[in-house]
């Protein structure tokens, strides 16, 4: 892994556009952030918010609402997406890390894997906590790891200081071809060392979520606190569809002209009831508390955990804001080991 | 991607979202963060709206029908033939032979162009919307005691109350923000009282929830005002400082006796007095009610009683207090307040007011009309006597959401000319002679006004489908081609504009304040520059607030032996109104009940009904069939069904009995029979049908 030093991170930003459909999360004019496209003259300071977007990187892989096939009454047509080359601009260590493990989830997705493909990931190490994020107890974060990125930004800890810049793969090191970097200052491990250790302080002891896993793979949780969780479940989605490790899916045909038919998959919830709802009527779910209880075994589960090699939750929080019921992440651990 | 910021379009909560938009179509949405009211949540409905406006299934062009087939037709026939209808009509009885029922889902833009349609235009006051059976008795009640009708606080006011009491309402299904809301101040340590006939998800999380027997809110009220004067628990200064003299009441209330009370709602005496001496002694009460308040021939009463005790404890008035209606629809709040209504201009300026017509006569160029108007009831009614001959309607659909589905189809059968514009084919629609198709809400720029009188922008994301058009640019053009050149607007901005310098409440308000501040609540004028978070702080519209003795009003249809069970409608977390727009959901749609009577489960026990059997039910006024679900939010004795679904439209049941002041039928309580379909027989869905398919063929 090669480590440049960077002037202005604009500069790569700009050399990266020119090749590429960039991204970048940007504030709109109502207290929003969106991920929006930056083109190469673009003369925007890259100032990235220690704050995380609402959405994470998930939609341009997994689609919100896709078109699979196409059917004309005798013959099935793909829909396989045409996607420019693009790059992801800044993301956050947990959010690369949801990347890897959706990369897992659909290895054999043609749709996601074509999307995937054709982007470039440069991700950024956060120099503070978001508000709510808890990386650091999980281990997916704060800094970016090496095997989730093409590139990763190295912020200065000083406003004015250079940036550091790691090729953390070869088409990382590939994409830098052409811009003049000199190498990095030998002191910037022991720089994301010091973030690193700045942002566990932040985030703190987290012990809800600590001992909360540990009770969960203990089945230590009874019936009723799940229920009682469920109670405050209102089945909105809002936690699936921010998630950013979610990967559920459902069908959506429709009749198009004589005998045809589309295809689309568009993103859905297992805190649905329907989600789980067999023919028959039967329904392994078939209580609100059960849904939860299913939904956090998929984040903490020890299964799962072997078997994507990380847990199914990075730490990223967003769960906790959009949750009407108060029963995002911190909200379901605290009532877990304090019911 | 391209996010555009906009507001949600289901419910009157008025929640922030961004629309996601990709390849010219919305495929998302996301919360708004640090949305005043949504604080960057949403409910289903919310994150569902993609569907809901999908370009799939929507009305692409305008439609003529023809020996009963809708044939495709250009605007210019289309319109020709509307306004060819509605000269028909005006010259066969005048102006009142014509009528406009505009919609609480459209902007305010859309309603004050059909209210203007409706008055300069066709010189007519028939001009009405679905608040008629949503929140009519509110803005009757609240007029009669404060001088105002819409919620006297802010949503953000929950946050510092230490009570919440909530009544008739199912909050964090129907407004499922607040309700959040609601269960987060719990969380802090508010007091949450929930009085309602179903153990709702709400009601079960609350400190104290009165399952009152449904239709006694009067006598529940009443025991708690009798408990807080015997007790002197009652806020002497407020009443001394803003309120008319409480001797009546204090008299009436004398003669009651309590414990008749107890037994009429159903709620021992000791839980009333429980709730009487948290309420009148919590230093901030906030008071939340809905349709459990007001869909009863009693409704106007219900809101007056419930008006009685918030201004007994003086909890108005201040922040984290007031008594604030749950509107239902996205922007009933607004088509209230544009004046879509038989008896008001904009910002509730009176039609009977000299002044008033004569100043909105000289701004529009046209002599308006003197005439009371006509509400949709009165418009159903009098399209069957055949006084009423051509009717305009914007995005509602009376034929399912309206008490008594068969009398308003004998009414839509009886007239000459039924236009209806629609985003969809609803059961209305399907009835119309002209069909018009309109934008939706993601395909034009406009503002809705919340149930917290906050006027907030809508953006346009995307173009409309086909040939699909804004509803006040289809009125525009319609009032072109009956001579009138006033409605001929270059954007939604100069409707704005245009009504704002009309309406004293809205006179500080233009777009571009609105964009800075996530919208204005009104009044918003040279005084109050910022809006008016809290109404009533000094004093009320009326002057000195009112306290009105009222006596319990039973409902018009109690069970007996004939239709033994009591019957009342609800809706669910997952749908919207005629489930015209959350049904396209195909997941909210997977959330639909396989049963759709909710029956308590010891009732469908006695009656050996198994879970999901069919069964046929019988009111005075309807039958259908469906199939029963297991619910014990229900007490014995009372059968519930939502009104989202056409299958089984529950207001072929309901009662029209009206409130005689506000004329909002008792939709809430009716009483019905039920009778069991054979083990494994499926329900006809077209059982009861007949009139309603035959209506207009």
């Amino acid at each position: 892994m090669h480590a440049y030093s960077l002037d202005r991170p604009e500069r790569l930003r700009a050399h990266l556009a020119a090749q590429r459909r960039l991204y970048e999360v940007r504030p709109d004019c109502q207290g929003g952030q969106h991920w929006q496209t930056v083109s190469s003259q673009d003369r925007h300071a890259f100032e990235p918010s220690s704050e995380l977007p609402p959405f994470s990187a998930k939609s341009f892989f997994f689609g919100e609402r896709e078109l699979l096939f196409r059917f004309d009454g005798g013959q099935f047509y793909s829909a396989l997406p045409q996607v420019v080359p693009q790059v992801l601009f800044g993301l956050h260590a947990c959010d690369l890390q949801a990347v890897a493990y959706q990369d897992q989830f659909f290895a054999q997705d043609a749709h996601y894997q074509a999307r995937r493909q054709a982007t470039l990931l440069v991700g950024l190490d956060c120099l503070h906590s978001c508000n709510g994020g808890f990386c650091s107890v999980l281990g997916s974060g704060p800094a970016v790891q090496a095997q989730t990125a093409d590139l990763i930004l190295l912020p200065p800890a000083e406003a004015g200081a250079d940036w550091g810049l790691l090729a953390a793969s070869a088409a990382g090191q590939q994409a830098l071809h052409g811009l003049d970097l000199a190498s990095a200052h030998a002191d910037w491990p022991a720089q994301r060392q010091a973030n690193e250790a700045r942002v566990r302080a932040e985030q703190g002891s987290q012990e809800d979520i600590i001992e909360g896993i540990a009770r969960l793979n203990l089945q230590a949780i009874d019936d009723s606190t799940w229920e009682a969780l469920g109670l405050r479940c209102l089945g909105c989605s809002g936690c699936t569809s921010v998630c950013p490790t979610c990967s559920c899916f459902a069908p959506l045909d429709r009749a198009e002209g004589q005998g045809g038919a589309l295809r689309e998959r568009v993103w859905d919830s297992c805190l649905y009831q329907g989600f789980q709802q067999e023919a028959s009527g039967h329904n392994p779910s078939a209580t609100a508390g059960q849904r939860v209880q299913r939904f956090w075994t998929h984040k903490f589960g020890e299964d799962f955990r072997q078997r994507f090699d990380s847990y199914g939750c990075v730490g990223c929080g967003r769960c906790d804001r959009v949750c009407p019921g108060s029963i995002g992440v911190h909200g379901v651990m605290h009532k877990v080991v304090q019911p | 991607m391209r996010v555009v910021p906009s507001i949600c379009s289901f419910c009157g909560v008025g929640c922030g979202i961004g629309l996601r938009v990709e390849d010219g179509r919305v495929i998302g949405v996301e919360p708004q963060p640090g949305h005043p009211v949504s604080q960057g949540q949403l409910c289903a409905k919310g994150w569902a709206s993609s569907f809901a406006i999908d370009a799939h299934g929507r009305l692409t062009q305008p439609l003529i029908k023809e020996h009963g087939q809708f044939r495709p037709a250009s605007w210019d026939e289309a319109l020709e033939r509307v306004a060819e209808g509605l000269r028909n009509a005006q010259d066969e009885r005048g102006p009142g032979g014509v009528g406009v029922i505009s919609c609480a889902r459209a902007s305010n833009e859309d309603n004050y162009a059909a209210q203007k349609f409706a008055r300069a235009v066709l010189g007519s006051n028939n001009i009405d919307h679905c608040a008629r059976i949503c929140h009519s008795p509110s803005v009757a009640g609240l007029s009669r005691t404060l001088g105002s009708g819409a919620m006297s606080n802010s949503i953000a006011d929950i946050d510092q109350a230490e009570l919440i009491l909530v009544v008739g309402a199912d909050v964090t299904e129907n407004h499922a923000m607040i309700g959040a809301r609601m269960l987060r101040a719990q969380a802090r340590g508010a007091t949450l009282i929930v009085i309602d006939p179903r153990r709702t998800r709400l009601a079960r999380l609350a400190d104290i929830h009165l399952q009152l027997r449904l239709g006694s809110n009067i006598a529940l009220l009443n025991a708690l005002l009798k408990i807080i004067l015997e007790r002197g628990w009652e806020n002497t200064a407020f009443l001394a400082e803003r309120c008319e003299d409480i001797a009546p009441l204090r008299a009436h209330l004398a003669e009651l006796s309590l414990a008749q009370c107890s037994e009429q709602c159903g709620i021992a005496v000791a839980e009333l007095e429980r709730v009487a001496y948290l309420f009148s002694q919590v230093k901030t009460a906030f008071t939340a009610y809905g349709m459990g308040i007001t869909q009863f021939q009693s409704g106007t009463n219900n809101v007056i009683a419930l008006s009685n005790l918030v201004l007994l404890c003086g909890q108005i008035g201040r922040p984290g207090t007031g008594i604030n209606p749950l509107r239902g629809q996205n922007n009933v709040q607004g088509a209230c307040d544009m004046g879509c209504l038989p008896n008001v201009y904009p910002g509730y300026q009176a039609v009977a007011d000299p002044a008033v017509r004569a100043r909105f006569s000289t701004a529009w160029g046209r002599a308006v009309p003197e005439a009371p108007g006509l509400t949709s009831l009165g418009m159903m009614h009098a399209a069957q006597q055949g006084e009423l001959r051509a009717l305009l309607i914007m995005g509602e659909d009376p034929l399912q959401t309206d008490p008594d589905q068969n009398q308003v189809a004998r009414a839509f059968a009886a007239l000459d000319l039924l236009v209806v514009v629609e985003l969809s084919l609803t059961a209305t629609a399907r009835q119309a002679d002209v069909l018009l198709p309109a934008a939706a809400f993601a395909e034009k720029d406009g503002t809705f006004t919340n149930c917290e009188r906050r006027v907030q922008r809508i953006r346009q994301a995307i173009a409309p489908p086909g040939l699909a058009r804004g509803d006040w640019q289809i009125l525009g053009e319609l009032a072109r081609r009956m001579d009138y050149a006033g409605m001929a607007w270059r954007d939604a901005e100069a409707v704005f504009d245009e009504m704002a310098a009309l309406t004293p409440i809205f006179s500080a308000m233009n777009y571009p304040a609105l964009d800075a501040h996530h919208g204005l609540q009104w009044p918003c004028d040279s005084a109050h520059p910022q809006g008016s978070p809290i109404l009533h702080q000094q004093g009320f519209p009326i002057g000195r607030a009112r306290l009105l003795p009222l006596s319990q009003v039973e409902v018009a249809e109690l069970p007996d032996a004939e239709y033994p069970f009591a019957f009342t409608t609800q809706r669910l977390h997952f749908h919207y109104g005629c489930g015209s727009m959350t049904r396209k959901s195909p997941l909210l749609e997977r959330e639909t009940p396989a049963g759709l009577l909710f029956i308590h489960p010891e009732d469908a026990a006695e009656l050996g009904l198994a879970q999901h059997q069919g069964v046929r039910v019988r009111s005075r006024r309807g039958v259908l069939e469906t199939r029963i679900e297991y619910h014990d939010d229900l007490p014995r004795g009372t059968l519930s069904m939502p009104y989202h679904f056409s299958e089984a439209p529950c207001n072929r049941l309901t009662n029209d009995a009206q409130d005689p002041i506000s004329k909002m039928p008792e939709l809430k309580a009716c009483a019905v029979a039920l009778e069991a379909l054979a083990p494994g027989q499926a329900p006809d869905i077209h059982m009861g049908t007949s009139e309603v398919s035959h209506a207009r063929l």
